[in-house]
């Protein structure tokens, strides 16, 4: 029950603080934090068909697209006063555009179950993504379609902020009802269907129907996201289709633990902020997210949200000390990997790239010192080199010893919390 | 004992086949179920028993010939439809939702029976009825004391209970049980049989049993299927006592 | 006349490329129920070792060293990851193989930068096979159809005619009762799943010369592959085969043609209504071709949901 009760103090307390953040963050953190709530609710929306139906959709970006240009012409027309529709209803289209495409694609793609699934919905999201750029009325061509926020309701949507408690208001509510949704009959039911569909079958349910509407309702909040992300960005073009945005959502949910609840958005935040923070540091980010997600799908395969889950549900406050020594000797393990793995990485990356290519003309061919992290590093010294082998020996030494110090720290830990 | 049958046969088959690519398995099946009964279905491995399951709770649709429910068609109906008019099935291998609590198992059957199936607006917590209606099946099932345990953790009697009582909570008119005891000790095999007795009171009852003392104290009427058809039909005593049988099957189980 | 032959000659040659591909993945998944998602990007690490190679080497070591280097990789993949993961079930074996072609991609883009290499035949190779009407037709198009083709007899006679493939045909029918027969399940697999990466690292270093080789040739190809597999059947060779042919056929036809749905309105006189109607009604065939292989496999789902010669679900 404690545990409960913590859960239930921390929502409040989270919520005040994503309340106030715009009064304290500079604009382009409130940017920032803006792409990772709307991260949060696709990812959230995906993991409603996946986490609890158990439908793994490659295609996700289809509807995170179609709401972002249904939104769109929605605020051209707005623009162009076609019709009076107020800024802060807007999701309304991208939901409702979500949700009749996920109805139709749906129908098709559930008729298949499992890698079938995950093709046909891979397909589906492909067929749009090659039709986009050719039908220039709906999808602007290549370009693709831009406009205007208009303020209503008396807020100003000029600024960040406005499009922040917008946004907020909107990843709230829909989080809120995908929460809900669990609670209902259908979101039992989608459990069940994940579990064991064909049971279900000769339960009296009508599976096929039930699918169709869960992944419809998983599209139409992937709508209301792809909304939002028009309402931020006030701009798209038939890129937001793409393969890498339906692999995102997938990387991200996986990393944050499809399996409970608040993983996805949890990872899906996390690896956002990182990509945000990253981006100008390294062009590899892309790579090291699909490092952290290979090394979780093989170590961790419940993800982030499945540790923080077993934390709190096996553990007492007090059993945690049997864990805080064990833990630094992974957290040093984890470090010592990571600092061999993105140097290599990033001196590979300085190495072979054209600019140093042309340094190395300048010098007649030779070798030149290249620098990194603000050093200069020598590509033929062995002291170059040592930096990534040593490191990543060392943490591969000590990853034994990491393991054990934790199975041990571990069963105390469990042993006290359940005496 | 069970209510007294009534003339009109709740479920019948009339002159049904089935072929898989040309192999006849189903070679003309009449049977009628009357309301109330405890029918069995004996035979041989490879008789035919589970296809004839299937054919009924609609997993195959007949080549040919009709099955009647209440005296209306369902040959070719869905599963779900076919549950839906009141037959309901549980399977040989068992088939649960591993993952669930066995109350959230039951919870399922219970909500498919009363309509709420796509309901989005209301938490399951809130339907008293339903939640009342599982607290019976886990009493009548002896489960109540595991009812938050996931049903992939439960013994294997117990899983087996559950299966049997998924069936029976969406409350069938009739229930098909296909090899109720399978794999059972004999001591599970008794308990279970005086589960299904207790549980299955008032109900039509069609099981597919190997075990012939549990065919012989669960059920009243036995039906004999060998090779896709039925040579006999009747009560205990009397197929027990006729020569085809005798001979086709239940001569060395009845001499052992 | 000249435009059906040549269309004829790059559908099929473009169809035996995909069923190089194609055949590997859709063995793994008959025997191991596996869909190896990054099937296609081992595709382009065999382009890149054979675009290597070349540079050093030469095209032909390329082409030798292509399907090893690859193959070898499969095994790494099968021993130390997929086989970890099996206990999850089939879906993470998806999720992690669809990791794996992620960060495949990424180093590709690492080492040899976001924009196309210039992969090249050897310029002895670099001559028409024969000259049709005005079209000089590239002798390169046909040696990669000789290439799949002669991968096709290989393996055909491998899996009909020895021993191996006698065992591995049955264990992509019931894997658990040639277990019980004694063969080493675990070691077929591994064999099935390299030898599938090999075959697809041989045909990326072979079409790797004549396409573009760059780092988006494996998100191209690869779900072109899927929609094969899916529309052939699963598990089906065969079915592979008729489906990499129909799809190669279709797609050098609708590249070349420059039919809308408004000329096909207009044989029942609604013509210029479409045309006024414009959008999707004038769209050319040939600027949509890249969708056409999937409203394929949409079509075969509705009308045959388990493929051309998939027999299960």
């Amino acid at each position: 029950m404690s545990s409960r009760a913590r859960r239930l103090g921390l929502l409040p307390a989270f919520g005040g603080v994503l309340l106030v953040l715009p009064l304290l963050l500079t604009p382009n953190l409130v940017n920032a934090v803006i792409k990772m709530m709307i991260a949060g609710l696709f990812a959230l929306s995906f993991s409603l068909a996946m986490g609890q139906a158990g439908m793994l959709s490659f295609g996700h970006s289809a509807y995170y697209g179609l709401g972002a240009f249904a939104t769109l012409h929605l605020m051209k027309a707005v623009e162009r006063s076609l019709v009076a529709w107020p800024t802060p209803l807007l999701p309304l289209a991208g939901a409702a555009a979500g949700l009749l495409c996920g109805l139709a694609f749906g129908w098709l793609a559930t008729q298949r179950t499992g890698v079938y699934f995950a093709m046909v919905t891979l397909a589906l999201a492909e067929l749009l993504l090659t039709l986009a750029p050719t039908w220039n009325s709906v999808f602007g061509g290549e370009a693709g379609i831009s406009t205007m926020r208009m303020n209503s309701w008396s807020i100003d949507f000029a600024s960040d902020r406005g499009v922040y408690y917008l946004t907020l208001a909107w990843v709230a509510g829909s989080t809120w009802c995908l929460w809900a949704f669990t609670r209902t009959p259908m979101g039992r039911l989608a459990l069940a269907v994940r579990d064991n569909e064909h049971r279900v079958r000769f339960l009296g349910f009508n599976t096929h129907g039930a699918k169709t509407l869960i992944f419809a309702i998983s599209t139409m909040f992937t709508g209301v996201a792809g909304a939002l992300l028009a309402i931020a960005n006030e701009a798209t073009n038939y890129t937001i289709f793409s393969a890498q945005a339906s692999a995102n959502v997938v990387l991200q949910t996986f990393i944050g633990g499809a399996g409970t609840f608040f993983g996805p958005a949890l990872g899906a935040a996390i690896m956002t902020f990182f990509a945000r923070v990253t981006s100008d540091l390294t062009r590899s980010w892309l790579l090291y997210q699909g490092l952290v997600f290979v090394i979780v799908m093989l170590f961790v395969p419940d993800g982030i949200g499945g540790l923080i889950s077993v934390h709190a549900h096996r553990l007492r406050a007090s059993a945690f000390k049997h864990l805080t020594l064990p833990y630094l000797v992974c957290l040093v393990v984890g470090v010592l990997l990571l600092v061999g793995v993105v140097f290599t990485v990033e001196s590979v990356h300085v190495v072979l790239s054209d600019a140093y290519a042309v340094l190395r003309r300048a010098n007649g061919g030779a070798l030149v010192p290249y620098s990194l992290f603000g050093r200069q590093f020598h590509p033929l010294s062995p002291w170059t080199w040592a930096i990534p082998l040593v490191s990543i020996l060392a943490g591969a030494a000590l990853l034994p010893v990491a393991r054990r110090l934790t199975r041990h720290g571990w069963s105390r830990a469990v042993g006290e919390s359940a005496a | 004992m069970s209510p007294p049958a009534t003339a009109a046969p709740v479920l019948e088959l009339r002159d049904v086949h089935k072929s898989f690519g040309g192999t006849p398995i189903i070679r003309g099946v009449n049977l009628a179920v009357k309301r109330g009964q405890r029918h069995a279905l004996i035979g041989p491995n490879g008789a035919g028993k589970s296809t004839l399951f299937n054919l009924i709770s609609g997993h195959y649709v007949p080549s040919a010939g009709q099955i009647l429910l209440n005296g209306q068609p369902i040959a070719g109906l869905t599963p779900y439809a076919i549950n839906r008019r009141g037959l309901s099935r549980s399977f040989q291998i068992t088939s649960l939702f591993p993952r669930m609590s066995v109350a959230e198992n039951l919870r399922i059957s219970v909500m498919g029976r009363h309509g709420l199936r796509f309901s989005l607006f209301r938490p399951v917590r809130a339907l008293a009825q339903v939640a009342a209606e599982v607290d019976e099946y886990l009493e009548k099932l002896r489960l109540t004391r595991r009812r938050d345990d996931p049903a992939g953790a439960l013994a294997y009697s117990e899983q087996r209970a559950l299966e049997i009582g998924m069936a029976l909570a969406t409350n069938p008119e009739v229930l098909l049980l296909d090899e109720p005891t399978a794999g059972m000790s004999r001591e599970e095999s008794a308990y279970t049989v005086a589960l299904i007795r207790a549980v299955t009171e008032g109900k039509t009852l069609l099981v597919v049993e190997h075990d012939m003392s549990v065919v012989f104290t669960l059920c009243d009427q036995i039906s004999v299927l060998v090779y896709g058809e039925i040579i006999a039909s009747g009560e205990p005593e009397a197929v027990r006592v006729n020569p085809k049988v005798q001979e086709a099957y239940l001569g060395e189980e009845v001499a052992t | 006349m000249e435009f059906l032959i040549v269309s004829v000659l790059n559908g099929v040659v473009h169809g035996l490329l995909l069923f190089m591909v194609s055949a590997g993945l859709t063995l793994i998944f008959g025997m191991m129920g596996v869909l190896n998602f990054a099937h296609a990007w081992f595709y382009m690490l065999g382009a890149y070792v054979g675009f290597t190679l070349t540079r050093t080497v030469g095209f032909w070591a390329g082409l030798i060293a292509a399907p090893l280097i690859v193959g070898g990789c499969g095994v790494l993949v099968e021993r130390y990851m997929l086989r970890r993961v099996h206990k999850y079930g089939h879906t993470h074996e998806l999720l992690l193989t669809f990791g794996l072609a992620f960060i495949i991609e990424e180093l590709i883009k690492l080492c040899y930068g976001d924009f196309p290499v210039n992969y090249a035949m050897p310029a002895y190779m670099k001559f028409a096979a024969f000259t049709l009407y005005e079209t000089n037709y590239p002798f390169y198009r046909l040696f990669m159809g000789i290439v799949a083709l002669a991968m096709f007899a290989a393996l055909y006679v491998l899996l009909t005619r020895t021993r191996v493939g006698i065992v591995v045909r049955a264990a992509t029918l019931k894997p658990v009762m040639v277990e019980a027969l004694g063969h080493n399940l675990p070691v077929v697999f591994m064999g099935v799943f390299a030898g599938g990466a090999a075959l697809a690292g041989l045909a990326g270093a072979v079409a790797g010369a004549f396409f573009p080789t760059g780092p988006n040739m494996a998100v191209d190809f690869g779900t072109l592959v899927f929609v094969v597999v899916v529309v052939g059947g699963l598990g089906s060779l065969e079915g592979a085969l008729v489906a990499s042919l129909m799809i190669g056929l279709f797609i050098s036809f609708s590249v070349g043609l420059n039919w809308s749905l408004s000329d096909l309105l207009a044989l029942v006189g609604l013509g210029g209504w479409a045309r006024e109607v414009g959008g999707l009604l004038t769209l050319q065939l040939s600027t949509v071709a890249a969708s056409m292989p999937f409203l394929l496999m949409l079509l075969v789902l509705l009308i045959r949901p388990a493929g051309l010669f998939g027999d299960r679900q």
